[in-house]
C-alpha cells in the first residue's frame, strides 16, 4: 500500500479490486477519503503517480494569509467583531512542496 | 447526453439534494466529484459511492472562493479527464424580515443584518456564478458536451422573511436564459443550461426554517408532503438525457399553489 507525503499530509493509495482508493490522515489522527474507485486497471506505480498529480491539484501547497475580513464582521448587538476568517479569499497558491519553500528569517 | 460514462461535479454534494444528485448520477454510471465545505459529509458520501461500486472524488472547498472553484474544477478534470455536468447545490438560508418593529412604539427595533444578507448572496448567487462560469470554461476549452445546472428555488417568487434568499434564487433562475443566449451568440453549441427550482424538500436545510411557516406552506402543496431529494435528483438525470431541455428553469414542487400566486 504506497503512501506519500504532500503538503504535510500523508496520503495512502490502496487497491480495491482493479481500482484504487485514495485516503489521507487528518490532523486528529482520523482518515478521510479523497477518492474511491479511481484509476481502473492501472498498475500500482501508475496509480500512485496519478494520485500524486490529483493531490497536487486539490490540496495545493500554499501560504494562507488570513486577513481580518472587515466586510463581514460578526456582530453581537452593536459590537462588530472582525476576527480571522478561514474563508477569506486572500490565499496565495504556492506551486511547490512546502519543504522546498525558501525559508526567510 | 448519456449519464453512463459522463463526469459530474456537484457542489453541496455532501448533504440533502446535492447528496441525492451525486448518488443518482453515480448509480447511473457517472464519475462524480463531491464538493462541500463539510469534510465529514464528503467522507460519508464518497464511502457510500464506493460501496455502490462507483467512482468518486471528494473535494473540501468553499464555493464563494474563486481560488477554491478553480481548484475543484481542475481536480475533477485531473481525476476523470473531462467534465460534463456541473450542479450547483451548495446553498444556505439566513432568514429574517428586513425590519422588525417594537410592538409598543411601532418604531424599528432591528434591521436585517448585512452579514445575513451577504452570506446568502455570496453562497447562493456568487457561488453558483463561479461554478457555472468555471465549469463552462472547462467544457468550452475541453470541447466536451456539457450541462450546467444552477439550483434556484420556488421562493424565487418572493418569500417574506427571505429577502436575501429570494433575491439570490430569482437571479439563479435567470441564469439559463442569459448563459445559453450568450452561448448562442458566441457559437458555443456543446453546453446546455437548465436550472431547477425545487419546492419544499425534505432535507436538513428545512430544519433551519420557521417550522410554523413550513407547516402552513405544506397546506398549499397538492401532493400533501415535502418533495424527496431523490425526486429532484431523478429530474436532473432526465435533464442530462433530454437534449431538448435547455435555457429554462423547471419547478418541482409537488404542486405548490400559493394563494393568488403570491408567496406567503
Ligand atoms: N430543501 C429545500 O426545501 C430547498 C428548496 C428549494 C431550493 N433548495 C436549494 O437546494 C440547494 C440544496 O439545499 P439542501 O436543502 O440540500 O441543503 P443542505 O443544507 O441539506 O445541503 C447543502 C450543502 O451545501 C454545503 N454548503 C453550504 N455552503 C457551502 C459553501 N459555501 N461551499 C461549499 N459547500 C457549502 C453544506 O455543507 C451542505 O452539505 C440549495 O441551493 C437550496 O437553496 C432547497
Amino acid at each position: 500500500m504506497p503512501t506519500f507525503t504532500y503538503n504535510d499530509i500523508t496520503f495512502t493509495v490502496a487497491s480495491s479490486g482493479d481500482r484504487w482508493d485514495l485516503s489521507y490522515a487528518l490532523p486528529n489522527g482520523a482518515s478521510a477519503l479523497a477518492g474511491a474507485g479511481l484509476f481502473a486497471g492501472l498498475a500500482e506505480a501508475e496509480a500512485t503517480a496519478r494520485a500524486l498529480a490529483l493531490v497536487k491539484t486539490i490540496f495545493p501547497v500554499g501560504i494562507k494569509s488570513v486577513g481580518p475580513d472587515v466586510a463581514h464582521p460578526n456582530t453581537i448587538g452593536d459590537l462588530k467583531i472582525v476576527g480571522p476568517d478561514v474563508t477569506h479569499p486572500n490565499f496565495i497558491y504556492w506551486n511547490k512542496d512546502s519543504v522546498s519553500c525558501p525559508k526567510q528569517l | 447526453m448519456d449519464i453512463k460514462g459522463s463526469v459530474a461535479l456537484v457542489t453541496g454534494g455532501g448533504n440533502g439534494i446535492g447528496e441525492a444528485v451525486v448518488k443518482h448520477l453515480a448509480r447511473q454510471g457517472a464519475k462524480v466529484a463531491v464538493v462541500d465545505m463539510a469534510q465529514k459529509n464528503i467522507d460519508r458520501v464518497v464511502k457510500d459511492i464506493k460501496e455502490m461500486g462507483g467512482e468518486a472524488i471528494g473535494i473540501q472547498a468553499n464555493v464563494t472562493s474563486e481560488a477554491d472553484t478553480a481548484r475543484y474544477i481542475k481536480g475533477t478534470v485531473e481525476a476523470f479527464g473531462k467534465l460534463n455536468i456541473a450542479v450547483s447545490c451548495a446553498g444556505i438560508i439566513r432568514d429574517g424580515t428586513m425590519l422588525s418593529l417594537d410592538k409598543e412604539t411601532g418604531q424599528v427595533s432591528k434591521k436585517l443584518d448585512l452579514a445575513k444578507w451577504q452570506a446568502v448572496i455570496d453562497t447562493n448567487l456568487t457561488g453558483t456564478f463561479l461554478t457555472m462560469r468555471d465549469a463552462a470554461e472547462a467544457m468550452v476549452n475541453g470541447g466536451w458536451e456539457g450541462l450546467l445546472v444552477p439550483i434556484s428555488s420556488v421562493n424565487k417568487a418572493g418569500q417574506v422573511g427571505q429577502l436575501n434568499y429570494s433575491s439570490a434564487k430569482v437571479a439563479d433562475a435567470l441564469m439559463p436564459k442569459i448563459i445559453v443566449g450568450e452561448f448562442l451568440m458566441r457559437g458555443i453549441r456543446n453546453i446546455r443550461c437548465v436550472a431547477i427550482a425545487p419546492g419544499y424538500t425534505a432535507t436538513p436545510m428545512l430544519t433551519g426554517m420557521n417550522q410554523d411557516a413550513l407547516k402552513a406552506i405544506l397546506e398549499d402543496v397538492h401532493l400533501g408532503r415535502l418533495v424527496a431529494p431523490e425526486e429532484i435528483a431523478s429530474l436532473i438525470g432526465h435533464c442530462v438525457e433530454n437534449q431538448a431541455l435547455n435555457a429554462t428553469t423547471i419547478e418541482i414542487t409537488g404542486g405548490l399553489c400559493y394563494p393568488k400566486g403570491i408567496a406567503k
